[in-house]
């Protein structure tokens, strides 16, 4: 993996107005093109706050912050110009169509009309979305929500993918076709960044992972690397999680 | 049962004035400290003030009424001018607190009856009357108290009594009509339009019965001879009023002779009435609220979904520029959900009926003498733009749409907007632009009426349609800005992000500052002896420049205030 660094996170750090400890302690990490990259943690490690601090829904107290070379607290436009987001719950616009979500989001990333209907179309034919797009999205289960969201975080094929928990309310299909479409963006030469503790899906799919815990990075790298450095080649990523995280919580 | 439901609405209650929040932020983790301050001082001093006016003025009728000792009258006309509110503001406040708080889904699975809901969500609206009741019409009552002679333990107990009764028969009698609305509107596939529909209809009737009840009793402060009239006509209007909300009376009555016989009657009636109706709501609402609030969960959008999902590939893709599509999809976002429309429209549809009621009216002496006043005005047609501008202004201000713009997508959808790669100014503006032309097209009725029935000449109306829309457009950037930096995100239902909203306050106090600025500048204007038709045209300067500063301003903090949103 030698791509151009697209996300690149210094010194990071976040503590929640009133909060005791911080949320994120001095994150580091890089991820490069064509990479997907595994965020694990256990529930309340700080995933969300980091990738909240990425998309420019948080600002860091500390460090900086670059997407594909923009710093996200000095120039936030044509960072999150690079940047599909899909949050952990896909609140929409419930009183708006499916596809004047879609239309809204591609005037706002500025993409070109005959582009997007190449894309819309391609994407939701993909997710199988085509005849529930005029309906308004109130009517939709979580899973079309959350297909809906993630088109419209593709739409402007965006350098940087970020996904915050994307497995949960998938169908086995719609978590296939996902995954498939993860492998092929990041084939563009883009990147994929995503959190998750589903970790056979972060095992499998994931050209490297880094596994936080109480605000903490506590191990970054592929699979293989971190079971070499633990000189135990047989231990699963699940195994490595376990252990990592309660020496984490025993200090 | 009793446990269960007090319970509900203790629960209820902590929410809606979000005591446990409070709690947390403020006291235990001790920030935003001055958030509390402000608010006990600000709202507390503006309602402080407000109270002593009341007071002030009840005291003053009151002396005059007494001279023909018609004194109680005070009592009457305060009580009702404050159940009429209670029943304007409370329809809109059941269909919003009834229908779509964010904690219905969690309430309708539970153990408990409609009717068990409903008294939960019945306790908060009440809730929220009574502190708008203790500005408006406990001065009255303490007036009265301390002006008559009234035994004071007795006088004490039925206030009490009398004021925790007051809003239950008003809103009950607007709680039927609400529910029955929207068990109508659920059966149709066009609920919401239906319930803005019939929304609006019931505040038209309200609004026209009391132009009609307030015309027949012209205020406090008035030409001597109204006066008299008036004091004349006291027992005329007790009647007519009576005849239409006879609990006033029994309240009246209750407070006036309180420590008699008659009055421990009267106070009997009143609570009798209040318990009853309040019954009545359970028993009507154990049937029909669940069917209103089941189907407002179901998206009444499957229509003609094929045939517009193939609409939707030709017409569907039509690129915009950012701030445009921003514009249309904060109408859109607006205009679909009724307890915006129902508040912030409110104007929009009162203003016109009250001047066709006027308008019908000009056979009545009085208003014909006021037109005449009107018409004989120098430079009526200079005036007159003014006027038509300061209407826009006006709906803007009471539109609370601007000074929502952000609190209104909610802790939920603020996300959606925060990761558009558009600098902040962008995103403010689209805003603006969609808030000013539903104001914009909500001042339509209204021009029309007043150009039609003041005789305006085209020109007028037109200057002063640029003018409101730069004059609104001036308030919307302030509004839009200033929610900007602090939205109230965390409502828990819609009424609240639009009404129970401190920066609707501080919209309105900047609508004040402008005007003030506006009419320094006309002072200055007329002193320097210009002709009406050049003071006009200063005003449109001072917009202009207006215009410029915010925009400038604009430019200068919005990004700052974006990226420092947290949410
Ligand atoms: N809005 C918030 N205000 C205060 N603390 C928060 C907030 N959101 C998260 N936290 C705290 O920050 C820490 C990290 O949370 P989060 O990033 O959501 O974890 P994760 O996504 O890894 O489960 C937790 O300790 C949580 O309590
Ligand atoms: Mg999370």
């Amino acid at each position: 993996m030698s791509g151009a660094s697209l996300l690149r996170l210094e010194g990071v750090s976040k503590t929640y107005r009133g909060g005791t400890r911080p949320a994120v302690d001095n994150l580091s990490l890089e991820v490069r093109a064509g990479e997907i990259f595994g965020f694990l943690g256990p529930n309340g490690a700080g995933k969300t706050t980091t990738i909240k601090m990425v998309v420019g829904l948080l600002r860091a107290d500390r460090g900086t912050i670059l997407v594909n070379g923009h710093d996200v607290a000095r120039d936030p436009v044509a960072a999150k110009a690079d940047i599909g987001y899909v949050p952990d719950n896909p609140d929409l616009y419930e009183r708006l169509t499916g596809i004047e979500y879609l239309n809204l989001v591609a005037d706002i990333f500025g993409v070109s009309r005959e582009e997007r209907r190449r894309r819309i179309g391609e994407l939701l034919e993909m997710f199988e979305l085509e005849s529930a797009v005029a309906d308004i999205i109130q009517s939709y289960s979580h899973g079309m929500k959350q297909k809906l969201a993630l088109t419209g975080a593709l739409l402007h094929d965006p350098r940087v993918f970020i996904l915050d928990e994307p497995m949960v309310g998938l169908d086995p299909r719609a978590s296939r076709l996902f995954k498939d479409m993860m492998r092929s963006h990041c084939d563009k030469g883009h990147t994929v960044f995503f959190s998750t503790h589903v970790l056979e899906v972060a095992e499998r799919l994931c050209d490297r992972v880094g596994i936080i815990n109480m605000g903490r990075l506590i191990a970054c790298g592929s699979v293989e690397e971190l079971r070499e450095r633990r000189k135990q080649t047989d231990e699963t990523l699940e195994d490595i999680f376990l252990e990592l995280t309660e020496a984490g919580e025993a200090k | 049962m009793a446990r269960r439901v007090l319970s509900l609405i203790l629960a209820q209650l902590n929410m809606n004035f979000a005591i446990s929040h409070s709690r947390y932020y403020y006291l235990k983790k001790r920030q935003r400290l001055w958030e509390p301050v402000l608010i006990v001082l600000g709202v507390g001093g503006a309602a402080a003030s407000l109270a002593v006016g009341i007071y002030t003025a009840a005291s003053y009728y009151y002396s005059t009424a007494a001279a023909i000792g018609q004194e109680a009258v005070t009592l009457t006309l305060g009580i009702l001018l404050s159940q009429v509110l209670v029943m304007i503001l409370g329809f809109v406040l059941v269909i919003a607190v009834f229908y779509f708080s964010n904690d219905l889904a969690i309430l309708i699975p539970l153990p408990l009856r409609p009717a068990e809901v409903l008294a939960g969500k019945f306790a908060v609206i009440l809730a929220s009357e009574y502190v708008g009741l203790v500005v408006f019409v406990l001065p009255v009552i303490i007036a009265y108290g301390v002006r008559a002679d009234v035994s004071a333990v007795p006088y004490v107990l039925s206030s009490i009594l009398v004021f925790l009764a007051l809003p239950v028969v008003p809103l009950v009698l607007a709680a039927i009509p609400a529910i029955l609305l929207m068990r109508v509107a659920g059966l149709s596939r066009r609920k919401d339009t239906l319930a803005m529909i019939g929304g609006f209809l019931f505040i038209g009737v309200i609004v026209v019965f009391q132009f009609f009840v307030q015309t027949k009793a012209p205020g406090v402060g008035e030409e001597a001879e109204f006066l008299a009239k008036m004091l004349a006509t006291a027992n005329s209007l007790v009647y007519i009023v009576g005849a239409r909300l006879p609990p006033s009376i029994w309240a009246t009555k209750a407070l006036a002779l309180a420590g008699t016989w008659q009055g421990l009657w009267n106070l009997g009636i009143f609570l009798v009435a209040g318990v009853l109706g309040f019954v009545v709501l359970l028993v009507i609402g154990d049937r029909v609220f669940y069917q209103g609030v089941l189907s407002g969960f179901e998206a009444g959008a499957r229509k003609g979904a094929a045939r517009r999902a193939g609409k939707a590939k030709a017409a569907g893709y039509v690129s915009r520029s950012p701030i445009a599509s921003l514009a249309i999809i904060e109408m859109k976002l607006f205009t679909r959900t009724p307890v915006f429309v129902l508040n912030g429209f409110t104007g929009f549809v009162m203003f016109p009926v009250m001047f066709v009621a006027m308008f019908l009216m000009r056979g009545n002496p009085e208003m014909a003498r006021l037109w005449d006043v009107l018409l004989a005005v120098p430079a009526f047609d200079a005036i007159g733009a003014l006027v038509i501008a300061a209407y826009f202004f006006v709906l803007a201000a009471m539109s609370s749409i601007p000074f929502t713009a952000f609190s209104r997508e909610g802790r939920r959808n603020i996300w959606i907007p925060r990761s558009f790669p558009a600098s902040a100014k962008t995103i403010a503006l689209g805003k603006a632009v969609g808030a000013e032309i539903m104001v914009a097209l909500g001042a339509i009725p209204g021009i029309a009426v007043l150009g039609y029935v003041a005789r305006l000449p085209l020109a007028s109306v037109a200057v002063g349609v640029v003018f409101g829309v730069m004059s609104s457009f001036v308030l919307n950037l302030c509004g839009v800005l200033f929610d900007m930096w602090r939205p109230m995100l965390n409502w828990t239902d819609q009424q609240k992000a639009v009404k129970s909203n401190l920066n609707v306050v501080v919209g309105m106090l900047m609508g004040v500052a402008v005007l003030a600025v506006l009419g320094l500048a006309v002072n200055f204007l007329i002193n320097l002896g210009l002709p009406a038709w050049g003071v006009v045209a200063g005003v449109g300067g001072v917009l202009a420049a207006l215009l410029a500063a915010l925009v400038a301003l604009l430019g200068a903090v919005a990004d700052r205030l974006w990226s420092g949103l947290e949410a």
